[in-house]
């Protein structure tokens, strides 16, 4: 869908879900390395990228959100073995789930972040606000922010 | 619900950027907020002394911390709440430091942010649950599997400390691949004798009543979980009681079978029964079945009457002995093996006569050897030229793209014992990488650059080699490398990249721990627990975890042993974390993705209920299984569906 609408001044929400042991830290480092990035994000914690029930992400448009980042440890490296693979997986069939509802694809993303990587951590933040902002709000919010 | 909030200043690193006033203002409308205190600096002692007594005075039922990132001080937050009387769970932190004050610029943004980040901390922590860390009793006692340095250490440094061990050794002998070897860098000393006090002590030592020794043993099953594993061994027979024997070889001797003896690579023979090679421990002969006429229907037992003790020292009808177990750790130190020559069929490993590996030369230097340490070709000449082909196989993307971190070390070894036994021979090394790592690993390589005219050549690519033989016959080799042109050699020695052992994969299917993407045992962590697997209470031990030399081989023994000690001690109980899963036995509809999703096998089936149930020991609390269960059965806690919906839901709020 194409907006043509996006109101102006608006800041899309956005909820990320990172892993504790590579993502979070991820983050961190851009903390401890002060690269600025928009604050649009909310980061909700959890143990491994394998907890992100698709119920979460749903529910975060639901409730408001413009876009969901899910961080993952890199193939291979997540701590618990292979949470990121589950996450993998469920991601797919979760996309086609958000189709069906008419939420566009860049909503959603799944990335991989480890621990050193500040820089990237940014700049995926950063990326996802700046097509969130030409995306406009999600239609399905209903909390009465559509133009 | 009443909840207090420590609002921490952390000097200006976060007050500079966010006004504690200012959000005190903003939770005004949280009316389960009971109060906001703010501190300079939360984590010093001061800190954490007025977090306790504060929290003592005020008795809140939940505290949230909005400070610098959890992975910093939540783990030391939640002592100062333990000993303040509140349960260390009923309590979250907001990430208000790396997350928000040092991200964000504009300083009214920060204060939303962080505003937004502690009220979802609030709405959370509302719905926290106390919760108790599990007490288990535990077995002190420990497996360690392979008998090589690496094994040896870990082993008696654990019986030092009184521990019972189980000591797993494959082969009819231990001491693992140096006591194979003649000489070992960097100080050029012999390798059995180096070890000899090592392996004395776990037959006579001081502490050797603690080590039971198991041969020719191999682990085949393991059930259980840290700090109570039942391991099931599988025990070949020796045929000879090594404890009364005295190792006179009359048996050897009067023996009429043969066959290629292994433990020199097939390079001589050896009878049915037959010691590995002279001064293998423990010094006794084996009977090897393959071999022995008897296992083809001959009814011979001229061993067992050549034997001058009498007819109880061999055993000719023994069988396998099943053994069973009962320990709380296991460490894996099972050794590596070579890259596989035949990968590399230009190089001529296998087609060529004078080609060997750089184990098998290892036998040829040896005195324990094929050919007792004589230095010569298979023609039995001494050799006049020999070239050392380093990083074979090694960082190469075709085969493996890791440096072992030892070959150059021990080609420089072969350099120098090479030349102290033929002092007019030829050495040229080729090579792609030189790597001498420590503050030893160069002086081999210097008394060779120095001391005579050693060949060095640089090569791009082992694929431009091309190894044919001699038109004379004399057994030589031709050696072509690309634009370098030609050179003789009598003795090729080719340095194979160390790699996963064959038996790896058994073992780490046995163990149920995971391998890296060479096949070796993969660490928990490569900086922080390299001497720790995935796998709770199963550690890792020398070269089966990564190439290393002896010295670090040896180090890693007793970090393996480090880690059992610290973490299993008589009479103290095993602390279970309590952010495990569980499940909820009513909603279960027994479908089992769990146990399908679960990484570690936590999640197990209960027949008799038709419904899945966590073994919260076991269980590593990543939530797989909670975010896979159709039924909305699995509980993780610490992080269930109601906790992460309600922070989002004010975040988004
Ligand atoms: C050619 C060559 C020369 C070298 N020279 C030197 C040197 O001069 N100096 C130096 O510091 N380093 C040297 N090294 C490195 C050295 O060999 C290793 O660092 C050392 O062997 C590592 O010890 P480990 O205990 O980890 O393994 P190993 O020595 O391989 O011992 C492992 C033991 O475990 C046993 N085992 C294997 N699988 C099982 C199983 N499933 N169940 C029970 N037991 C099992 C094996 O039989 C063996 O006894 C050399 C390496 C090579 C290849
Ligand atoms: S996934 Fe859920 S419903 Fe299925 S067996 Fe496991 S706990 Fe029961
Ligand atoms: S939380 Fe993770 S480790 Fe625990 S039972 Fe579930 S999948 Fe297994
Ligand atoms: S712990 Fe990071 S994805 Fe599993």
């Amino acid at each position: 869908m194409i907006r043509h609408n996006v109101p102006a001044g608006f800041e899309p929400k956005i909820i990320g879900f990172l892993c504790n042991w590579c993502s979070y830290a991820g983050a961190d480092k851009a903390g401890t390395a002060q690269i600025a990035y928009p604050p649009n994000i909310h980061v909700v914690r959890v143990m491994c990228s394998g907890r992100v029930d698709p119920q979460f992400v749903l529910q975060a448009y639901h409730k408001g959100a413009d876009g969901v980042l899910i961080l993952a440890c890199h193939p291979g490296d997540c701590h618990y073995k292979e949470g990121n693979y589950r996450t993998a997986q469920r991601n797919r069939l979760l996309k086609l789930l958000l189709g069906q509802f008419g939420i566009e694809e860049e909503r959603c993303r799944l990335d991989y972040v480890s621990a050193g990587e500040g820089e990237r951590f940014a700049r995926i933040v950063t990326e996802m606000v700046e097509s969130l902002r030409r995306l406009g709000p999600l239609a399905t919010n209903h909390h009465g922010k559509e133009a | 619900m009443r909840v207090g909030v420590y609002f921490c200043n952390c000097g200006i690193n976060i007050a500079g950027r966010i006004d504690p006033e200012q959000v005190k203002a903003r939770l005004q409308d949280m009316p389960e907020v009971d109060y906001f205190e703010t501190c300079g600096f939360l984590c010093s002692e001061d800190g954490k002394r007025f977090l306790a007594e504060d929290i003592r005075n005020k008795e809140p039922a939940r505290v949230v911390i909005a400070a610098c990132s959890p992975r910093d001080h939540e783990a030391n937050f939640m002592r100062v709440l333990e000993s303040a009387g509140l349960n260390p769970y009923l309590f979250q932190m907001a990430n208000i430091r790396e997350q928000v004050a040092w991200v964000t610029s504009d300083p009214e943004r920060a204060l939303s942010k962080g505003v937004s980040a502690i009220r979802s901390a609030i709405a959370r922590v509302r719905l926290h649950e106390p919760l108790e860390k599990q007490k288990l009793d535990i077995i002190p006692d420990v497996l360690v599997i392979g008998a090589g340095p690496a094994g040896l250490k870990a082993a008696l440094t654990l019986a030092a400390a009184d521990r019972r061990v189980v000591l797993v050794e494959k082969d009819p002998v231990i001491g693992g691949k140096p006591v194979r070897y003649e000489e070992l860098f960097p100080a050029m000393e012999c390798a059995p004798c180096m070890l000899e006090p090592l392996m004395g002590d776990v037959f006579h030592g001081e502490h050797a009543d603690r080590v039971e020794l198991l041969t020719q043993t191999n682990v085949v099953e393991v059930t259980g979980y840290y700090g109570n594993f039942i391991v099931k061994l599988r025990q070949q027979p020796r045929h000879v009681d090594p404890v009364q024997c005295i190792g006179c070889g009359e048996c050897v001797a009067a023996c009429p079978a043969s066959a290629p003896n292994e433990f020199n690579c097939g390079m001589s023979e050896r009878k049915g029964i037959d010691f590995p090679f002279a001064g293998a421990l423990p010094y006794a002969p084996y009977l090897d079945h393959q071999t022995c006429v008897r296992g083809k229907g001959d009814e011979c037992r001229l061993c067992k009457d050549a034997c001058p003790l009498g007819p109880d020292i061999i055993d000719l009808d023994a069988g396998e002995l099943v053994k069973e177990r009962n320990v709380g750790a296991i460490i894996v130190a099972t050794g590596a093996g070579l890259y596989d020559c035949s990968a590399l069929p230009n190089l001529g490993y296998g087609r060529l006569p004078n080609v060997y590996t750089s184990y098998e030369f290892e036998r040829i230097l040896s005195s324990t050897g094929p050919t007792g340490g004589e230095l010569v070709t298979k023609e039995g000449e001494p050799p006049g030229s020999v070239a050392i082909i380093h990083c074979v196989g090694s960082l190469d993307d075709g085969h493996v793209p890791y440096c072992s971190g030892v070959c150059c070390q021990y080609a420089f070894k072969f350099d120098h014992l090479l030349r102290s036994r033929l002092p007019d021979i030829r050495i040229t090394h080729l090579y792609r990488q030189l790597v001498l790592p420590g503050k030893d690993g160069t002086t081999l390589y210097r008394e060779a650059v120095t001391s005579h005219a050693v060949d060095l050549i640089r090569y791009e690519n082992i694929s431009e080699f091309s190894l044919y033989s001699c038109n004379s016959g004399n057994g030589g080799t031709i050696i072509s490398v690309g634009q370098y042109g030609k050179l003789n050699a009598d003795l090729v020695i080719l340095c194979p990249a160390i790699a996963a052992n064959q038996g790896a994969a058994t073992l780490a299917e046995v163990l149920d721990v995971s391998r890296d993407r060479w096949g070796f045992f993969e660490e928990l962590h490569g900086r922080l627990d390299a001497a720790q697997s995935k796998l709770m209470g199963v550690y890792l031990a020398g070269t089966c975890q990564s190439p290393m030399d002896i010295q670090q081989a040896m180090q890693q023994g007793m970090a393996a042993a480090g880690y059992v000690l610290a973490g299993l001690i008589p009479g103290r109980k095993l602390e279970i974390e309590p952010i495990t899963a569980a499940v909820q036995t009513d909603r279960c509809g027994g479908c089992r993705v769990c146990i399908a999703v679960c990484p570690y096998k936590a999640t197990g089936f209960d027949e008799e209920s038709r419904k899945s149930a966590v073994n919260p020991i076991l269980c590593h609390g990543c939530g797989t299984c909670v975010a896979a269960c159709p039924a909305g059965a699995m509980e993780g806690h610490h992080f269930t569906f109601a906790e992460i919906t309600a922070e989002q839901e004010e975040a988004l709020g």
